[in-house]
């Protein structure tokens, strides 16, 4: 197994506020593992944790490296979005080309500027970031990522802010440009539904903790939503759904490790969306 | 290392555009003055109207050179000043504003260590901008004695003799290259402090790198009667240990209302030797380095959340 990021029972606190509690997880090489978690969950934390920017307790292996100890070496080979609004607002295009061109042992200017050349950045070349649009700059920061060959890419938030076309087009840059089987990602996100389509693994966050771990593979499978009314609404609640709400009269339930053959006598059976399954484990970690 | 180094330089003055913008101000504000100067002094009297380098009305080289001299000393001393107060508003912004900005985030994510940023810092105040200070000062000089050799042509002198033969030029600009990094040297424990106030304070820099310096000599009188503090801070401006032994009346002569020969070489006037054998010299630069060392750990170790 080649794990990438390894941590055994990682915690964080902020003076009595547990941030990160009692953590553990892996993430292999070539995963696309999403970070859900709602605000205050302790997904930033986590993720600087990761980045080497803050310590913590417990056992937290980056590319075997310790994160907070031996940043510098960690940063040559990871790279991280944190917020649309990191680039420096002073900077220009071409200066913060020449900036990370000499400064990044494995950046490459041509791959820059080959992906810069598709994207509305292109003619701003003398534009200082503050000039471009939310879009543009975020098109310039993946560009930058996206030609530095590192093996884990973190992703903290990166479209807020965005509008709908851009973030779209960010995620199907982040794929045809950036991801093959060498390289990892790590990314969270309130906009599940944007991503879940291209996670390979998912894991949800609450209070500081785990509360779900599972490839999207297995979750069409461990996972089935029950569309159902009536009487046999009342017969699937008997049989210990997970999660329950309404929609236009009809009940909706969520099913762990499901009896398929005993619910498809109650109803319509669907692959339930990650946001969904997401609602329901918050709601049962916390009841 | 050294290529991180100049790429970082490099980056700090792409952000902080006042490094040179201010000499260059400061240059063109000095021409128009000496200019208007000329002028003024021209017009209002025809004894001078050679003014005021090329003065026919100084007697002797000797003379016109220590009044020439004195000029480029004056024209010195304004970017001097300028340069301090660059060098403070600098300092206190370097590792400030990229934590308003959240700039720090993307700094952070490329492969460069926080001692080299602040080592980037450190340089750029102590040497990068005392270097463009010089290098503003040559250029003014050069632009004035331009300008006062048009000026003297045109009123029918010998520019070749009255101004170009009349300036120890080279002399002038070691002297200056020497006193502006020195006194960078010299206070780089200043320097220092307002590293790490820019480093850790949440807000007003400016506020929190003075108060300690007006209060602490207050508490210092208070409780124990003494001055230290205050005469270590801000008497350190006046003592750099750089110069001969020099007073007032030596430097100018009030009976024929001019300045002494001897003045000519301000290079003469310097002891560089001196400077370098200084204990304080050195325990400032210690306390710089430890201000430095101090900013880099709160930069790599503070949680930004």
């Amino acid at each position: 197994m080649t794990s990438l990021v390894s941590a055994r029972g990682v915690s964080k606190q902020y003076g009595k506020i547990c941030a990160v509690d009692n953590v553990s997880f892996d993430i292999e090489k070539g995963k696309i593992m999403g970070l859900i978690g709602p605000n205050g969950a302790g997904k930033t934390t986590l993720l600087k944790a990761v980045l080497g920017l803050t310590d913590c307790e417990g056992e937290l292996s980056v590319l075997g490296l310790d994160p907070f100890k031996q940043r510098k070496e960690l940063m040559q080979n990871i790279c991280f979005i944190a917020d649309v609004a990191v680039l420096p607002r002073w900077i220009r295009v071409s200066q913060l080309l020449d900036f990370v061109e000499s400064t990044h042992p494995n950046f490459s200017r041509e791959k820059a500027e080959a992906l810069l050349a598709n994207t509305k950045v292109n003619t701003r070349r003398d534009s200082r970031v503050r000039e471009l649009s939310k879009g543009m700059v975020t098109q310039l920061h993946l560009a930058i990522i996206a030609a530095i060959d590192a093996r884990l890419l973190v992703l903290d938030e990166p479209t807020l802010g965005l509008d709908i076309i851009f973030r779209k087009e960010f995620y199907g840059n982040l794929l045809s440009d950036y991801f093959d089987e060498e390289r990892t990602i790590l990314v969270t996100t309130h906009q599940v539904e944007e991503i879940e389509n291209i996670l390979t693994d998912i894991m949800f966050i609450n209070e500081g903790r785990i509360i779900f771990d599972a490839s999207m593979d297995s979750l069409g499978e461990d996972y089935v939503e029950l569309l159902t009314s009536g009487e046999k609404a009342d017969q699937a609640r008997n049989l210990g759904p997970i999660g329950e709400r309404e929609v236009f009269g009809k009940k909706i339930m969520l099913f762990e490790k499901p009896d398929r053959a005993s619910l498809e006598t109650l109803g319509e059976l669907h692959t339930p969306s990650v946001a969904d399954l997401f609602v329901a484990k918050v709601k049962g970690a916390t009841a | 290392m050294i290529g991180h180094q100049l790429a970082l330089i490099k980056r700090e003055i792409w952000e902080h555009r006042s490094i040179y913008v201010t000499p260059i101000a400061i240059a063109v504000i000095v021409s128009l003055v000496s200019l208007a100067g000329m002028v003024t002094v021209s017009a209002f009297d025809k004894e001078v109207n050679m003014a005021l380098f090329g003065a026919s009305n100084i007697a002797g080289d000797a003379e016109r050179q220590a009044a020439l001299t004195v000029f480029f000393l004056g024209t010195s001393w304004v970017f001097l000043f300028a340069l301090a107060i660059l060098t403070t508003f600098y300092t206190l912004d370097s590792l400030y504003a990229e934590r308003k900005d959240k700039s720090i985030l993307f700094w952070r994510s490329l492969p460069i260590t926080d001692a080299e940023t602040v080592v980037s810092k450190l340089l750029t105040a102590v040497f990068v901008l005392p270097l463009v200070t010089v290098a503003a000062i040559i250029v003014t000089h050069l632009v004035n004695l331009v300008i006062t050799t048009g000026w003297v042509m045109v009123k029918g002198g010998n520019a070749a003799h009255l101004i170009w033969g009349s300036v120890p030029l080279f002399d002038n600009w070691a002297a200056a290259l020497i006193v502006t990094v020195a006194s960078a040297v010299w206070m780089s424990p200043l320097i220092g402090w307002f590293l790490f106030v820019s480093a850790f304070t949440k807000r007003s820099p400016l506020l929190m790198a003075f108060m300690p310096l007006i209060i602490v000599p207050i508490i210092e009188w208070i409780f124990f009667r003494t001055k230290f503090f205050a005469s270590a801070v801000f008497g350190r401006g006046e003592m750099i240990p750089l110069f001969e032994e020099m007073d007032f009346e030596h430097f100018f002569d009030e009976e024929r209302m001019t300045v002494h020969e001897e003045v000519v070489s301000l290079l003469a006037h310097i002891d560089l030797g001196k400077f370098l054998l200084t204990p304080s010299v050195w325990a400032g630069v210690v306390v710089c380095g430890l201000f430095a060392a101090a900013a880099i750990y709160v930069r790599r170790y503070r949680d930004e959340s």
